[in-house]
Parts: C-alpha cells; structure tokens; sequence
C-alpha cells in the first residue's frame, strides 16, 4: 500500500468513502450458482447477488490466497467492491443426491492413528436434497485494494486468464468464467436527487424509490469476515436491493461512483 | 393477546420505536425477529421474562373442564410436605382460565420426550389419568432436579425451594399420594397443563410459579430454555463471539436456537465447520435475546399458513423498509386479525385478509409478503420448492381484474343470436364470479389448469403450479412454453377418462386464465427460448366485453351470418391468431373438428365422433393434413347427405370454418410447418372447444 493511495482514500469526503480511486473490473458467469443463505441448512437457499465474502473467496482462489488468510485484504477500509448483475436473476430447483453426515452415517479412517479423519459412507444410500439454483448467473464486479501489490497481482493474473485456484460460484462444481475488463479510474458519482444506479445497491434500501416498471428486491449477505483461533466467523452483513431483471434501481441521494460510464455503489 | 386498540394504546409511538429494529427488513430472520417482538408485546406485556413464556401454546385448553392440574406443596414449616389440611387437598384439579395464563406461566419445549422448561408442564391432547398422574409427579421428580434447574437452586437465594421440591420427589409415598389423587380425581381422559402451587409462610397464601415472590421458577425456566440454544442433539456448547445475523451487533452468539420454520437445525453436520455442532454458531451467528424473540414468532408465523398441494405455504406480510411504528401497528393488525380468526372455515389467506380490510383505501405500496411453499417430509426435515421476499398484493389484485375482465367478454358472453366463443359453468370457479384473490393467493388458481402431479395430492420440487403461485405472488414472468406444456398435459390426462369425452370446459378455463395473464398490468407472460412466434400468445387480446343484457345489440346488417361474424372477430381480436397462420389453422382446424363431433353427436346421434377420433395426443405437425381431409370430407359428406334430404344452402356446410380452414392451412404447407406441438395442441383444444360450444343461441344442435 502506498502513501499516495491511502491519502487519496482519506481527501474524499467523509460521507463518501466508499469510492475508491480506481478499480479493476471482471464479469464472472457460469451455466450454475448457488450461494447458501445462512438462514438455511436443512433447506438450500440461494442469495440472488453473489454474496461479497464469496467474492472474496473466489478473487483470493484466483490470487492463492489460503483460507483464513485473505480477510483482512477483503476488509471495510482495505476494500471496495461493487457488483453488477447483467444477467436476470433466476432460479430453478435442483434436486442433489447427498450422502448423510449423521453420525451413524460416518466412517473413520485410521481412527486410531495420530491424524484420523470421518467421511461419509460413500457405500451407504443417498438422500435427495433440493438445491435452489441459479440459472445463468452473471456479475459484472468492481474491485479495488489498498493493497498495491496485491492488486496489480490479480490485475495481471485476470489480464493473463490464469487462476491458481479453480474459479467457481459458490460451490466447486459450479464452474465460473471470468472475463477481465482492465482498470479504471474511479470518479464519484452523483449524490444528490433521483440517480439511477446500475449496480446492487447495498445498505440504501430506505432510499429506493419504488417503481412500477423495475421490480427492487432485497436480501442480506455476509459481506466481511475475521479469522479467529477456532476458524472464521462474519463480521458484517450488507443487504442489497436489486432489480431482479438486471437493470438499474432508482434511488435517492447515493453514494455513488462512476466506473466505464456504468454508475455503481462500492461497499 | 392486546387487540390492535389496545396495543396501539399501550404502546405510543415513541416507545414501539424502541422496541424495533433499525435496519430495514432484508431476510427471512428480520420478519420473524419482528413477529417475535409484536407477539411478545401483545401477550406478555412487560417484565424480564416476558419474552421467555409461550402464553399461546396451550390456548386450546382455556377454559376446558379439568385443564389444569396443581400439586399443592407446602415448605414453611421445617419438613416440605404435601398440602393435605385444607379443602383442595395435595392436588387441586380446575380450568385453566384466561387469567391464570400469566400465573402459570409455562413455557414450551417442543421435544418428544423430556419436560417443558417451566415447572407448569402441557401434557399432549386427552391423556388418560394414569399418565397425568405420572406428569404431576414429574413436576418433582424430573423438573426440581434437572442438571440446569439445579444450577439455579444453587445460586438463587430462594434455590431451597427447589431442592425442598426435589427432596420431595424423593420419597416414594408422596410420589403415590399425588398420583392416587390425580387418578381418584379424575374420570377420564383429559387436556391439561400441570403445575405446582407453594405455600412458603406459614399464614400466608398458596402462590404460582408466574407470582412475583416465586421468582427462582421463573429463573429456572429461563436458565432452562436458554441452555438449549448452545446445547441440544450432539452440541454441548455451541457459542461464541460473533456479529449476530439480526441485530448486527457484536456478541456473544448461540448456535442451535430454534428456527420455527426449521430452516436451520442442528442436524446438518457438512455445513459446520469440521462437521463438528458445537460450531454451529459460526455459520448461523444469533444473539441469546434474538433466538429468544425468533421463537416467539411462531404463533404469527403458523397463523399465516395454509396447505395446498400438499405444501405448507407461508404468506408472511411486512412492510418494505426500516419497520416504523405507524406501518407497524397496521402490520399488528394484520397479524392480529388472521392469528385470531377463529373459524377455520372462514380463514382467509392473509393476501384477502389485507386486501378485503384495505378494499376501501388504496392498496399501501410499500406492503410486502414473505411466501414460501414447504414440503414437509418428516418432522423436522422440509424442503422449500419455492420462496420469495416479494410477493405483493398489486399482483394477484390485477391479475383478477383482468380475470374479471376476460369473462365478461364476448369470448365467455352468448350474444343475441350466437353463443360465446367458448363455454361457461356456473360450477367452475374460473368461468363465473368476481373473486379470484383468494383462488389465486390459495394456488387453486392452477390447480384448475395444471396438471395433478404424479400422486394426485403432493407436490414435487419442480412442481409448475407452485413455480406459477410464487412467479404471480411475486410479479415474475412465467415462460408461455412451459403454460402451455402444462395445459396441454392436462387436457391429455383429463381426455383419457372416456366418460366425460372432451374436457372442454377445462380448456376454457384455461384459455381465460392465459387472456388475464396477458392482459394483466403486469407482464406475467414471457417468452424465454427461441421460439418469438409464441410473443404473439404475450400480446393481449382484444375482445369487446358484453354486459349481461346482450338483448340490446345491434343485430348484424345484410342479415349476415353470426357464426361468421363471430368466427371473424374472435381471430382478428386475437393477436396469437390473427398474427400467425399455423396456429390460426392449428385453431381452425380443431374448430371444425369440434363442429363436425357435434353435428355428429346431436343430430346423427354417433356415440364416436371425430372429436374421440383426433383426440389432442394425436394432433401433431405431421398429422395435421390428414386430420384435416379427414374432417373435411365429413363436412362435405353430411353437406351431400342433407342436400339430398331437400335442404337448401349455397356451399358446404360449416363453410365459414371449412373455407378459412382451406386458405390458412396451405401457407405454409404442414409439411414445412415450424410450430411447437404443445403450441399446436393446445390451439387444436381451442379450436374443438370452440367448435363444440358453437350454435345459434335458444335452438340446441344443428345450425344451418
């Protein structure tokens, strides 16, 4: 991180640091998403817009970030990311055949040994499970670090289509395409009046006016997370109100920015 | 619970706007934290242990004979012992009554086996007085002793009378009075909630758990029904810091709260980090006091439920935004009004409830619903096949306008001279009347026009009819292509049932209800794969609408033949047709199949018509022709037949369907045709619908 980018950070206006000074942008799809909402685990939900933890976790696969170790390149001060959906949110019910993770339904190997591990019985029968499914999903993500190097490092490895980790949409076997747009400059968008906003608005839900012709939907995710001795948890949600059709919302007063003509809203 | 009056009267603006959350409504879990708040509010007033109590789970026995069983202990002298002095004896048996509610003060635990967290304990629906007996015993022998009341005697200044409690279960011959006197009391099978009343001076009065000098049982209960938000199935202590989901803030959070949904539940082991429960707060983090308000959603959340299809669907209104104590209160009212609807049969779903209540004023834009459709498979174990934030009532309002709309046209109204287009019964719902709110809310909506599902009754995960409910509820587009598949499979499986021969009237309603979905404000048709001819289905029709007195009309001039003035404007006012020549012949060519059976079955009495002998299975691209010549050499045929009984007419008979037939049906030749068969088919059953329904009106059978 330079002084530069971080002075830059701290001369915008209090109100509005969530504009960063440029961002690198990449459209990410995929035939399949499926991002679990937390609410659920006995029933298989998915969030409409990819949730910001899970960007975070597929821009760190792509860098080779471990688990655990890319929060605090993703933190609020550390990060700004905007997201984009281009492609209608729709869903269908997918049915999957799992294995039981019920006790009885376990096998150890080496269990007797130093290291020993529990698997589901892959001999024993499935159970069918109903996953909520995105069908085609498509986000168009704005993404800037304080972290210099670490973001001319994605920049290059998007630049290049290399990934050290294989990119997917929330789980492995939903394969992601990425399409890298280069970097832009970052200016700050209008804040004052009705602005139409073609990204995910995030945390301005009060501010959407209502509209008979663009549906606005809404939903919360977890956006940060923080590593601590035992594993993860999340430290912040975001909710987000959306046009399920893929276009822009109307809202009052945002905080917004300008990137390649396209008027967003970092978080 | 307060009636929305008194909840408005004791709860002032400025202090609800304490009470609710300061984040706008954005998750399955703000609905319920808010459900929770209002039940809490409403019932419990205040009091630290308010939130704690569940008044609601046993308002069936209110009032009941015998619904209330009280063991009766006395600990102010040296030695607890069994009240056996005065008029009631050591066990009391009476109503539980409205005002006992708070006395009591009971608290469920949902679990099979084991003991509410209260001392009052709710025994299951009529249980015969032997295991009465035994519960009251239990109030000693299981409650006084378990591992988390324990602690609380422990530290608790009054924790002896607890213990006093326990001693008392200890000894056998006490255990044996309060069951004698339960069963010598009682004469047979009961509901009851069983409790304990404590005299702790020696002149002074029995009190209740819920009094305030009891306090320790109600700190017991607590401690009791908290322990099992970090422990239950395999957890023992599932906790610890994080950012809870609800509120946002930071601290210490729990992770087997119960979800009255059972969307999360402990059991789910892959999704806990090492598969271990007592991480199950790190992937669903709530605060101590949000799992507590959660759980007391339940009586609002099961009071906006109904089943359909098998499915449990939930409708749970709220309203867009930050909640704010005006909406709020209109929202208790709303809550308030289906939660005590008493008569079951008169339950409206909550979409009519709102919208009956607010028929007056304009609907309020900025009320949502919560709908999802749940399959329960096992106790605990649900399947969501369907689910949205954002149903809103403008939706299912405006698709029955234009429903309204459709059937007072002259596709559903006779004229003078000439029956409607298509048939109407007074027995189907989506052929007569004004009210399809609740037809469309319920699911009924499609389950007149869909098909059944492989067992009649349940719904699979990829249901259409729930796909369809939740795309009207929450204003999605629902794909033609797939409309007009489930149509077609439901006319095929209703033709096989040869008693009732061609389901017409199912075709009609059909056909209405895919007008009001084009006609509707709202864009519920879409056209998704490639096929832009079946755009032209998305395009409403034009049909003039007809009032009742039909008598008034102009007749046609020139002494014009209705039949083919009907014919004309019933395609030119329908874009699908008038704008596509395969499926305007598809149509026509149904249309004479229909008039030909008809002619068939009423004037020449045949028990097979054509209309059994191309039934809509075996319409197809490469069928057409020949269903076709077939159709039109009948008509030729009876033309000849009738001619040479003396009757007079210039060209074929049907000539205005057979002629039209003839010029559309060539451009392009079938052979090239490019028309899906589900689009063909259920054109063709428009077609033999129409052509069944058509006849001069006052004359049955025959025309011309």
């Amino acid at each position: 991180m330079t002084q530069d980018t971080l002075s830059a950070w701290d001369d915008l206006p209090s109100d509005s640091d969530s504009v960063p000074p440029r961002c690198l942008s990449v459209t990410v799809r995929g035939p399949w998403g499926h991002f679990r909402r937390i609410e659920g685990n006995i029933v298989k939900q998915t969030y409409r817009i990819i949730p910001r933890t899970t960007v975070a976790g597929l821009l760190a696969a792509v860098l080779g970030i471990g688990r655990d170790d890319y929060y605090d390149l993703f933190a609020p001060e550390e990060s700004a990311i905007a997201i984009e959906p281009i492609e209608p949110l729709r869903t269908v019910n997918m049915p999957m055949n799992t294995l039981s993770t019920a006790n009885e339904a376990m096998q150890s190997l080496n269990s007797r040994g130093k290291v020993s591990v529990k698997l589901p019985d892959p001999t024993k029968l499935r159970q069918q499970h109903n996953y909520e499914v995105l069908v085609d999903p498509a986000y168009r993500l704005y993404v800037w670090f304080a972290n210099d190097d670490r973001f001319g490092e994605l920049a290059a490895m998007l630049e290049d289509g290399r990934s050290h980790y294989v990119p997917s949409l929330g789980l492995s076997e939903h394969l992601a395409e990425l399409d890298y747009h280069g970097i832009s400059e970052v200016e700050t968008g209008p804040t004052e009046g009705l602005v139409s906003v073609d990204s995910a608005v995030p945390n301005a839900v009060e501010r959407v006016i209502p509209e008979k012709e663009a549906r606005c939907q809404v939903e919360e995710s977890p956006a940060f997370m923080t590593a601590d001795a035992g594993g993860r948890t999340t430290t912040g949600f975001t909710s987000y109100a959306y046009n399920p059709d893929a276009g822009p919302l109307t809202v009052r007063n945002p905080e917004t920015a300008i990137v390649d003509g396209k008027t967003v809203m970092f978080v | 619970m307060l009636s929305p009056e008194e909840f408005e009267k004791q709860y002032p603006e400025n202090e609800l706007a304490e009470e609710l959350p300061d984040k706008p409504i954005s998750s399955l879990r703000d609905i319920q934290y808010l459900y929770g708040k209002l039940y809490t509010l409403a019932t419990a007033g205040g009091g630290k242990y308010a939130s704690y109590l569940t008044p609601d789970s046993a308002r069936d026995f209110v009032d009941e004979e015998d619904s209330l069983v009280v063991v009766r202990i006395d600990v102010s002298g040296d030695e607890p012992r069994l009240e056996t002095s005065d008029r009631r004896g050591p066990v009391w048996i009476t109503k539980y009554t409205k005002e006992l509610i708070p006395k009591v003060a009971h608290c469920k635990y949902p679990a099979a086996r084991g003991i509410d967290h209260s001392v009052s304990h709710q025994a299951g629906k009529n249980s015969d007085p032997e295991k009465l007996a035994r519960y009251a015993t239990e109030r000693l022998t299981k409650w006084a002793t378990d591992d988390v009341v324990q602690s609380v005697a422990d530290e608790h200044e009054d924790g002896w009378i607890i213990d006093a409690l326990a001693d008392l279960g200890a000894d056998e011959s006490v255990l044996d009075t309060i069951e004698e006197s339960v069963t010598t009391q009682l004469e047979g099978s009961t509901s009851a909630l069983l409790t304990v009343q404590v005299k702790t001076e020696p002149d002074g009065e029995y009190q209740w758990p819920g009094d305030a000098d009891l306090d320790v049982f109600m700190a017991g209960m607590r401690r009791r029904k908290l322990s099992k938000l970090v422990s239950k199935g395999q957890a023992s202590d599932s906790s610890g810091e994080a950012t809870d989901l609800v509120t946002g803030d930071r601290t210490r959070t729990v992770g087997t709260a119960e979800d009255p949904l059972n969307y999360f539940l402990g059991k789910q082991l892959e999704k806990f980090p090492g598969l271990d429960p007592n991480e199950a707060w790190r992937t669903h983090p709530i605060s101590e006091d949000a799992a507590i308000t959660l759980m007391n959603a339940e009586t609002f959340v099961d009071a906006c439920t109904y089943r359909t299809f098998g499915a449990n669907v939930y409708y749970l209104p709220y309203f867009f935004g930050t909640p704010k104590p005006e909406k709020t209160y209109s929202l208790y009212g709303m809550l308030y009004d289906v939660a005590t609807a008493s008569d079951t049969s008169e339950r409206l779903t909550p979409v009519e409830h709102v919208y009956r209540k607010r028929e007056t004023e304009p609907i309020e834009d900025r009320l949502r619903f919560y709908i999802s459709a749940i399959m329960p498979h096992q106790m605990s174990r649900y399947d969501v096949f369907g689910e949205t934030m954002n149903g809103l009532i403008q939706y299912p309002a405006s698709l029955q306008s234009a429903h309204r709309t459709i059937l007072k046209t002259t596709v559903f109204r006779d004229s003078r001279e000439r029956t409607a287009a298509l048939p109407t019964h007074e027995n189907w719902s989506l052929l007569v009347g004004e009210d399809f709110l609740g037809t469309v809310a319920s699911g009924w909506y499609f389950l007149q026009t869909f098909p059944e599902g492989d067992d009649d009754t349940h719904a699979s995960a990829d249901d259409r009819r729930i796909q369809a409910l939740v795309a009207v509820l929450s204003g999605e587009a629902i794909p033609v292509s797939m409309l007009l598949e489930a149509y077609v499979e439901r006319i095929i499986d209703e033709s096989r049932d040869d008693e009732n021969g061609f389901p017409g009237l199912r075709v009609a309603a059909q056909y209405a209800q895919l007008c009001a979905l084009a006609h509707a404000d709202h864009d519920f048709l879409e056209v998704r794969d490639e096929n832009d001819t079946l755009q032209q289905i998305t395009n409403p029709p034009t049909y003039k609408s007809r009032t009742m007195k039909s008598g008034r009309e102009i007749a046609i001039p020139d002494g014009g033949f209705a039949g083919e003035e009907k014919i004309e404007t019933f395609i030119e006012d329908t874009p699908a047709l008038a704008e596509n020549d395969e499926r305007c012949a598809s149509f026509l060519l149904g249309a004479l199949v229909g008039a030909v059976g008809n002619y068939q079955e009423y004037v020449q009495e045949r028990s097979t018509t054509l209309v059994d002998q191309f039934p809509v299975k075996a319409v197809t691209r490469n069928r057409v022709k020949k269903v076709a010549e077939d159709a039109i050499e009948k008509a030729v045929t009876y033309t000849r037949q009738e001619k040479k009984e003396g009757r007079v007419y210039p060209g074929t008979k049907f000539d205005y369907i057979v002629e039209r037939l003839r010029k559309t049906i060539i451009q392009p030749d079938p052979d090239d045709w490019t028309i899906d068969t589900d689009d063909l088919r259920f054109y063709y059953a428009l077609g033999v619908t129409y052509g069944m329904n058509d006849r001069p009106v006052k004359t049955n059978g025959a025309d011309k």
